[in-house]
């Protein structure tokens, strides 16, 4: 029940209340004032797919994120097997990264499950993170991914455009953060490709593949589905602030 | 040594160390000689407005002190003083206030939020030494903070302020253009921010308004105004210079990561 009971903690903030309930601007609307999800997606005075807005992630990926995957999709080399079954079960949920107020990495951030808001500017997409307030800036100024970054736990990302489709690369990772609550684990070897696709004016379809050939011995590709939530905005959350629950958190 | 320089100390290493891109400045102007020209005029979106847009950084001239020396970040007197340019000897404390002053700043500030890796909030943001990337869009400016990893949304679509929001570190903000000046209004702030190092408090009765200018490419005016009946006697204002930083990014700083500063800090004492 690790999984579960963290998803829940670290949700607390967003469900009580949303702060406030204004009208987001531009949105299409029925009749009845409520959001058209299915009307056509954005577009920039450029052109471009216009992925603006609030998102809020499919959370099941946070706690698995192979939950629609079969398990010969995931071929987890014998020491990342190990740290796999190690953590099994919530044996290791004290240690989980994001349970001390660390960060949860990419991709791991993307099914929060709190909302993230996508700002979308002439030369990066930037994603504001409900979950810890931490941001994520995507280069898309065509600029390549350094050879050497600082290893940093959200990695080095840039992004360009296939079509519709904002092709995320993100590499530079530090090595700490799992991919989920399940403890798939992660190397400093980890690419992380996104693509973002904006079906319509309320979903996304964000496709992540994970590369790490220290763990894994082949990618694997997983499909989430984020949709829009409109009219609410993100809230604060500063995770240390009155932190009561990693105390909590014992092993079964 | 000294908790102030301390902590400073301590959390530089992160930045000061190097920046871990070099990438050029997309739109810089340049000198005949090719060097960047920060005195050209401010750069403007398509819909004709200022573009505050870039990295900024904050005034730091503060001289060494002499009984402590400098920090190898410096910073400004408002750092320390947010009032300390003001006639009359600096903010309008009410009493209480400026007994809370006294006693943070005779302990050196060992109960600062940031020393606790909690953000600086509002207006103390704009004195810190880590810099801050300003990304406009439209009918939104985005505050994007080294100093948490964090950020801070200024709405500019025109919604108005809400009646009660949740308390916040960073408030609630609203923006509108007066001529080349941004004017963002903030309330439902937290109760309790610090203004300064000095430990200046701010209650949650405070309206902040901050003016932003950007004088020309290089640099920008933030004159906020604090209005606290709580907490002052009469509404004040102050300005913070900020000076755009070129060819760097911002760093990812986890202040948790492997922290094991506080306990040499003297907090909680």
């Amino acid at each position: 029940m690790r999984t579960v009971v963290a998803a829940i903690l670290i949700s607390g903030t967003s469900l009580c209340a949303q702060w406030i309930n204004s009208k987001t601007p531009g949105i299409p609307r029925m009749a009845d004032g409520k959001p058209n999800m299915e009307a056509p997606a954005p577009k920039t005075a450029d052109g471009k797919a216009d992925l603006s807005g609030i998102w809020n992630p499919s959370s099941k990926f946070l706690v698995n994120l192979a939950a629609d995957l079969k398990p010969e999709d995931v071929q987890m080399r014998p020491a990342a097997l190990e740290i796999f079954n190690s953590r099994k079960d919530g044996a290791k949920w004290n240690e989980e990264p994001d349970a001390h107020c660390l960060p949860q990495g990419v991709p791991k951030i993307d099914a929060a499950p709190v909302p993230w808001k996508m700002v979308q500017g002439p030369r990066q997409v930037t994603i504001l993170y409900e979950a810890f307030t931490q941001f994520r800036e995507i280069f898309t100024d065509g600029r390549a991914l350094p050879k050497d970054p600082n290893p940093t736990w959200l990695g080095y990302s840039v992004g360009h455009w296939d079509g519709d489709t904002l092709v995320v690369e993100t590499s530079g990772f530090n090595g700490k953060a799992w991919l989920d609550s399940a403890g798939h684990p992660a190397s400093d070897a980890l690419h992380v490709t996104e693509k973002f696709h904006r079906r319509d004016f309320g979903h996304m379809d964000l496709e992540i593949t994970i590369d790490d050939p220290k763990m894994y011995t082949k990618p694997w590709t997983v499909k989430e589905s984020p949709t829009l939530l409109a009219d609410s905005e993100l809230l604060e959350f500063n995770c240390n602030e009155n932190e009561r629950d990693v105390r909590h958190f014992v092993a079964p | 040594m000294n908790a102030t320089f301390g902590i400073l100390w301590l959390l530089s290493g992160v930045v000061a160390n190097a920046q871990w891109v070099n990438y050029p400045t997309a739109h810089v102007p340049k000198t005949p000689s090719g060097t960047p020209n920060l005195g050209a005029p401010a750069p403007r979106k398509a819909d004709g407005k200022p573009d505050l847009s870039g990295m900024w950084e904050a005034e730091n001239y503060r001289q060494c002190p002499k009984d402590v020396g400098c920090a190898d970040m410096r910073t400004s007197e408002q750092f320390q003083d947010l009032g300390w340019s003001l006639p009359g000897g600096g903010l309008p404390y009410q009493p209480w206030a400026r007994a809370v002053r006294d006693k943070r700043k005779a302990a050196d500030g060992a109960d600062d939020s940031t020393t606790k890796c909690l953000p600086p909030g509002v207006p103390r943001i704009h004195t810190l030494t880590w810099p801050r990337k300003y990304l406009q869009v439209p009918g939104l400016l985005v505050i994007l903070d080294e100093s948490t990893t964090g950020f801070r949304q200024i709405f500019l679509d025109g919604r108005p302020l809400p009646e009660d929001p949740t308390p916040a570190w960073n408030g609630y903000s609203v923006g509108h253009w007066e001529g080349d000046t941004l004017v963002v209004q903030t309330m439902g702030l937290r109760d309790g921010l610090w203004l300064d190092r000095n430990g200046s408090p701010m209650t949650d009765a405070a309206k902040v308004t901050e003016k932003f200018h950007r004088v020309n490419f290089g640099n920008m005016q933030i004159e906020v105004t604090v209005d606290d009946p709580k907490g002052y006697t009469a509404p004040w204002t102050v300005k913070l210079n900020q000076y755009l930083m070129i060819n760097t990014e911002l760093l990812e700083n986890i202040c948790l990561d492997n922290e094991k500063d506080l306990p040499h800090l003297g907090v909680g004492k």
